[in-house]
């Protein structure tokens, strides 16, 4: 796939580069700072984008504030949004439009190649790749709050990688679970949280966001 | 010269009280109807007040008194002259007795001499009781004379309450700044660790994970070389950081050997002149250490200074940092770096000068009270 890169700090975009270079992508672009983020996204075309939130000029959320705005623009460019802290709001900002072709990812999940490199496939492929460490914060947030109380712990696994932004497939397969069975417990999860007659992949991204905004 | 501003005050005091009756005969009526009253109160705070003005420069004629630019108003005014007056005729009644006593003490040792009626029992009453009566009257005088000055600077400069209430301002300033100083700092240590300390680590990470998935063993060692390497340039970067949050040298060996290390891990050349005999207050030395440590890391980041000359000496009870570089000048005092130090400066009473006209060189300058 083709991935433009922003990240401020010159040694982890050097070594993003490298890796998504041996893995056969091409990197349009690598800068640092969010403006040059979008002026390189309005040349090119990328599959991916790949950007940290903190950036200079003042450290916030440049970032995600690009994120968003590319999101407004090319809804056709995937964007994944690299996070210091696991931060609802931010989530949630990215997250309200659509939750396809997007990823909110920590930062350190980067250090965990092969996850990262599976959530910039799911991204690319059309799906959301929600960091586990952010839906697990979101769960510990949400036990307390109907309805998501009202699922089995099973439920709550296969709606935790479902968050994720897995397909039925690999979900059976992170919890060695038959492909039924995880449809089964998909369609308890929408009874549950009231989502009922909406088609497939909507039906999924609204799952996610009751969670976010629970 | 003192003698003299009493006696001068006592012919005020009689100004004043000549005034008020005047004053007192011409405006009365219309003091008292509700009409005329705010103008007749002007009328005798005008008055006043250019009395005042002569009492304020025999203040400062006879007793040297530096009164600094105050503005009293009108009721300040006319109860300062009400009191002044009164304490100044009490004054003239007291030296008034003193002369009288002397007339009388003169008298009597002329009559000592000429003819001695006296039985000596009278002369040791006599003796006895004009001492005491001269002892009274000198006390007198005296209280008199406080109160007099302590009129005067109630009226013309701070009194006692603004001192203590400009301290207190003060005070609340600087405690506000030391917070926001603290907060300031805490967010620059978290910036040190997730800009610097964490990127790497990611980056690290990341080497390693590319390691693993190296295709041949040779990209993999090769990999694995760098993450190493990388591994000791994070731990280098973690002693960094935690030693500008805080310089446990400071605890351990004292400030020289603290200001050594500031020495060393600067990139420029840095001259230090260290003279102080007495041991420290912590809190002077940390707040000590930190001056030079910000002066001298901004002089090699910003000032492109290529050599820095640092003095720290003790006179007396006042500790005296002094940072000067070869810079280009042009350090903000507004900043937050030093804004920051000026406030850790201010909370121990001490006073931070910056001074860095365009063009260097940059000289900075704290003083700090250590007792």
């Amino acid at each position: 796939m083709r991935v433009i890169l922003a990240e401020d700090s010159t040694l982890l975009r050097e070594g993003l580069v490298r890796l998504l270079a041996e893995e056969g992508h091409e990197v349009l672009a690598a800068v640092g700072d969010a403006d040059a983020l979008l002026r390189e996204v309005e040349a090119h075309t990328p599959d991916v984008v790949v950007t940290d939130i903190r950036m200079p000029p003042d450290h916030t959320d440049e970032g995600l504030r690009a994120a968003v705005r590319i999101r407004e623009l090319r809804p056709e460019i995937g964007v994944v949004v690299l996070s210091q802290y696991v931060e609802r709001n931010y989530a949630a900002q990215l997250l309200t439009s659509s939750a396809e072709r997007v990823g909110y990812l920590l930062k350190d999940r980067v250090a965990q190649v092969e996850e990262f490199l599976d959530a910039l496939e799911r991204v690319h492929a059309g799906g959301a790749a929600i960091d586990p460490e952010v839906v697990r914060q979101l769960l510990i947030r949400t036990t307390h709050v109907d309805p998501l109380t009202r699922l089995t712990p099973r439920e709550r696994t296969v709606l935790e990688a479902l968050a994720e932004g897995h397909t039925n497939a690999a979900i059976g397969e992170k919890l060695h679970i038959s492909l039924s069975a995880v449809e089964k417990n998909l369609n308890a999860i929408f009874d549950k949280l009231g989502l009922h007659r909406t088609t497939g992949y909507s039906r999924r991204v609204l799952a996610v966001l009751r969670y976010l905004e629970s | 010269m003192r003698v003299a501003g009493v006696l001068v005050g006592c012919l005020t005091a009689l100004l004043g009280l000549l005034y008020f009756v005047a004053a007192g005969a011409a405006l009365g009526a219309f003091l008292l109807w509700p009409r005329t009253r705010a103008r007749a109160h002007a009328l005798l705070a005008a008055g006043a007040r250019r009395l005042t003005g002569l009492e304020r420069r025999r203040r400062s004629l006879f007793f040297h008194d530096a009164f600094p630019e105050h503005r009293a108003d009108d009721r300040q005014i006319l109860r300062y002259l009400a009191a002044r007056t009164y304490s100044g005729l009490l004054c003239a009644v007291v030296v008034g007795l003193v002369d009288f006593g002397a007339v009388l003490a003169g008298i009597f040792a002329v009559s000592l001499t000429t003819r001695s009626t006296m039985t000596w029992v009278d002369v040791l009453s006599q003796v006895v009781l004009g001492g005491t009566l001269l002892f009274l009257a000198v006390q007198g005088l005296r209280a008199l004379t406080e109160q007099d000055a302590r009129l005067a600077r109630e009226c013309f400069g701070p009194s006692e309450r603004e001192l203590l209430q400009r301290r207190i301002d003060e005070l609340a300033t600087s405690r506000a700044a030391v917070v926001h100083a603290v907060d300031v700092e805490r967010r620059r240590v978290e910036r040190d660790l997730h800009d610097g300390v964490q990127q790497r680590l990611v980056a690290l990470a990341m080497l390693l994970g590319r390691a693993r998935r190296g295709r041949t063993p040779e990209r993999a060692d090769a990999l694995l070389e760098q993450a190493h390497k990388e591994a000791r340039e994070v731990l280098t970067e973690l002693r960094e950081v935690a030693w500008r949050v805080y310089p446990t040298a400071l605890d351990g060996l004292g400030l020289r050997e603290a200001l050594g290390g500031v020495s060393e891990r600067c990139a420029v050349p840095v001259r230090m002149e260290y003279d102080v005999p007495d041991p420290l207050p912590s809190a002077v030395e940390t707040a000590a250490y930190f001056v030079v440590s910000e002066a001298v890391n901004n002089a090699a980041k910003h000032a492109a200074a290529d050599e820095v000359s640092v003095r720290v000496e003790q006179r007396g009870a006042m500790l005296s940092v002094l940072v000067r570089d070869t810079g280009v000048g042009g350090a903000d005092p507004a900043g937050s770096g030093l804004t920051g130090l000026g406030s850790r400066v201010a909370a121990l009473d001490g006073t931070l000068r910056v001074d860095s006209p365009l063009g260097g060189p940059t000289t900075i300058t704290a003083e700090l009270p250590c007792a």
